[in-house]
């Protein structure tokens, strides 16, 4: 009686650390089916949700092009999982990391998966690889073959809430980050927030670029050496501290994600904020702003705007273990027809990642200045090291504004250059 | 209830040897070998034969509880790249370079305060939950099963509920608290409670408390049922007041229920995920932190790291369940 107590004790406690040790890999789904090439299969598809709620999810946009792509090629199934952009990349990491691979993922893509030789290149996947853009060539390439195919694009800019900046007595949009620290003064004493600065983990790397760009500086330069510590950089993470001790921004941006700031943007709560025109449906949705009242202009750099931004593609991956390679070509042919890729822009207000949809979106008044700003868009590093350096900064890099910007971007300069 | 087994299974060994007994009258030449071997391979077959029934359990503990261990000791020695190819050995690598985080020493004396707090807070709020529910009142019942939402509801419901329930700007706990006076306005620092490490700290033990109370009260709940009414009667008839009563009577029988209760209780808090990671993912930095958020933040980069951070929690544990009880020394209270 006593012993079993004891071993039972034991028992429990090593299985519910074992339990919540499994936890984290709980979303794993069971692995696809092999088929004979060129065969019936059913393929893994595993995307990034676009949505801003069950009504326009992006699972529902696949399933479109799924049904109709089933009808013509029966032996062909697709079972398509849509994760929201929070969990996106931990959530593939660990489906990888445990060898359940998916045939193909649409969202984030890392340099890794091609080192480890887990893909097809862009040529083995698609009949027409050269209707991509070019200009994001390079970064889905690894040793001068392409392996991340560009599926949606986007380019960043300030958006700015119009209404706030009339009641506050403000004539023009921001142009340096002088402007944007008295016009965010102007508006904190309306009540709002002056400047939304998301710093939490979700996107912390793209609003830390965009800043870093407004004072030439960046995470690698021109040449790939990693510069993440650089002089300029820790002056920007300075600037940045200066703005939140002023009590300009939002309370502690260490803490605040993207979507719940464009939420408050699209809310009225908030002057100025960097967006993609992926805000534009959300601001749609939430009803408080009209189109009349806002605006986006080129990001302000340190003594003047932008002359480059971020531009931002979301790739596709397909993926080799599970031998699909003819499957995923058909599927992908077809997905990537001008008609889709419009829908898709079309639905979440993104921009087409192929020339042939460029070309058929050139003349539209919303989309032609954004994809005028793309060829020349900076773009994040592609080296195999990002992804630790992504996921490492995404949980520091806000400390910068409460502690000692110089040793947090010490850190993970260092990681850079540990390599992965 | 023991002796009752060992009787039982001692006429069972008496028993069988009475039908096996006509085998001696077999013939001369097969009667030597087996007249010998027969009762061996019977009391090997009877030795055995509890393996019959404790054997799928060993195997599910082996197999379910075992294996993951050395997996995850095995794992922790193993230089991993973060899409989990083995690159081969790393040696103590992976401890050393756990061992060199910045962060580690914050994360473990988070957990400790986190784990003591949260269930010395339950334990005491239980104590008082359970002897309010042991009396009778109208709606007990109804009562009772409200008690058990916070338990049914899954844990990441409740945290992101008290998530946004503590927006800076809209959430409903802060509307609450300037309507009384206690907040001066909404979306500043002070609104911001999940910004501020330590606040953030604070109210997530609170959440904490909160999912682990409806699991204490009933298992204190039911220990208080097994105390016979006539102890109190008695105590009653011998003038003992009522604190009195409480301190002699109550608490010692209900010592054992306490003591699986918190034991119970560590193990959970000490391993608690879901409230922290959707409740502030760990941050800012890793200021809200707590061994396991930070083994699950490693894990995305370094899975040999994230391995040996899971060792040292498991050592942990079992360190603190091994403390627990010498210090409460179960044996006598639970013989």
């Amino acid at each position: 009686m006593r012993r079993s107590l004891i071993g039972a004790a034991a028992v429990a406690a090593v299985g519910s650390l074992v339990l919540s040790g499994c936890g984290g890999s709980s979303g794993g789904g069971g692995g696809s089916s092999k088929g004979a090439s060129g065969g019936a299969a059913t393929l893994k598809l595993v995307v990034a949700d676009y949505g801003t709620g069950p009504q326009n999810t992006s699972s529902k946009y696949w399933k479109g092009i799924i049904s109709a792509f089933h009808t013509k090629n029966p032996s062909i199934s697709v079972n398509v999982t849509a994760i929201n952009w929070n969990d996106f990349d931990n959530q593939v990491q660990t489906l990888i990391q445990n060898h359940q691979y998916p045939d193909i993922t649409e969202g984030d893509y890392f340099q890794n998966y091609a080192q480890e030789g887990l893909l097809y290149s862009a040529q083995d996947a698609l009949s027409k690889p050269g209707n991509l853009l070019q200009a994001f060539k390079a970064q889905g390439s690894y040793k001068g073959t392409q392996y991340g195919m560009p599926f949606t694009t986007s380019s960043r800019t300030l958006f700015y809430n119009k209404k706030l900046f009339q009641q506050a007595g403000i004539s023009s949009p921001p142009q340096t980050w002088a402007d944007i620290k008295a016009d965010a003064a102007k508006i904190t004493k309306l009540g709002k927030v002056g400047y939304g600065l998301p710093l939490g983990p979700e996107e912390a790397q793209a609003e830390t670029l965009l800043w870093f760009l407004g004072n030439n500086g960046g995470y690698q330069t021109s040449s790939g050496k990693w510069e993440i510590n650089s002089p300029q950089n820790v002056q920007t993470m300075q600037f940045l501290q200066s703005l939140v001790k002023a009590g300009l921004t939002e309370p502690h941006p260490g803490t605040k994600n993207r979507t719940d700031l464009w939420q408050d943007f699209a809310a009225g709560k908030i002057g100025m904020i960097n967006g993609s025109p992926a805000l534009i449906p959300i601001m749609q949705k939430a009803g408080v702003l009209k189109t009349s009242d806002w605006a986006s202009v080129s990001i302000p750099g340190k003594s003047g705007p932008l002359s480059t931004t971020l531009g931002v593609c979301d790739n596709v991956a397909a993926f080799k273990p599970n031998g699909h390679q003819a499957q995923i070509k058909k599927f992908l042919d077809f997905a990537y027809q001008d008609k889709y890729q419009l829908q898709f822009d079309k639905e979440y207000d993104l921009l087409p990642a192929t020339t042939s949809a460029a070309k058929a979106l050139s003349s539209d008044p919303i989309f032609a200045p954004f994809l005028k700003a793309l060829p020349n868009a900076r773009q994040y590093p592609s080296d195999t090291v990002w992804a630790n350096v992504k996921s490492q900064l995404q949980h520091t890099v806000g400390t910068a504004i409460t502690g000692n910007p110089k040793s947090v971007l010490d850190t993970l300069q260092q990681t850079a250059e540990k390599g992965a | 209830m023991t002796d009752q087994l060992t009787g039982g299974s001692s006429t069972g060994a008496v028993d069988s040897p009475a039908p096996s007994r006509p085998s001696d009258n077999a013939p001369a030449g097969a009667a030597g070998p087996s007249g010998r071997t027969g009762p061996l391979a019977r009391r090997i077959g009877q030795s055995l034969s509890p393996l019959l029934w404790v054997g799928p359990a060993v195997a599910l503990i082996a197999v379910v509880v075992l294996w993951p261990v050395v997996v995850m000791v095995h794992t922790s020695i193993q230089h991993i790249s973060p899409d989990g190819f083995v690159l081969g050995s790393a040696g103590g690598g992976n401890y050393g370079d756990l061992f060199s985080e910045p962060a580690l020493k914050g994360v473990l004396i988070r957990t400790v305060i986190w784990t003591v707090a949260v269930v010395v807070v339950t334990m005491v709020l239980s104590l008082a939950a359970a002897q309010l529910f042991n009396q009778r009142f109208p709606g007990r019942r109804v009562a009772r099963w409200a008690l058990i939402m916070p338990w049914a509801a899954s844990v990441m419901m409740t945290a992101l509920i008290f998530r946004w329930s503590l927006n800076a700007s809209s959430g409903v706990i802060n509307v609450f608290l300037r309507d009384v006076g206690l907040l001066h306005r909404l979306g500043t620092n002070q609104a911001d409670w999940l910004g501020r490490p330590t606040a953030a700290l604070v109210w997530m033990m609170g959440v904490a408390v909160f999912v682990s109370l409806p699991f204490s009260t009933y298992a204190l709940l039911a220990g208080l049922q097994t105390i016979p009414a006539e102890l109190y009667e008695a105590a009653r008839v011998d003038g003992a007041g009522t604190w009195r009563i409480y301190r002699s009577i109550t608490l010692p029988l209900l010592r054992p229920a306490i003591i699986v209760a918190t034991l119970i209780n560590v193990i959970n808090v000490f391993n608690s995920f879901p409230i922290i990671w959707e409740m502030t993912r760990g941050g800012p930095g890793y200021s809200t932190s707590t061994t396991t958020p930070f083994m699950f933040i490693l894990k995305q980069s370094y899975i040999g790291e994230s391995a040996a951070m899971s060792v040292l929690n498991f050592g942990l544990v079992i360190v603190v369940v091994l403390l627990f009880l010498r210090l409460t020394r179960w044996k006598e209270q639970m013989g």
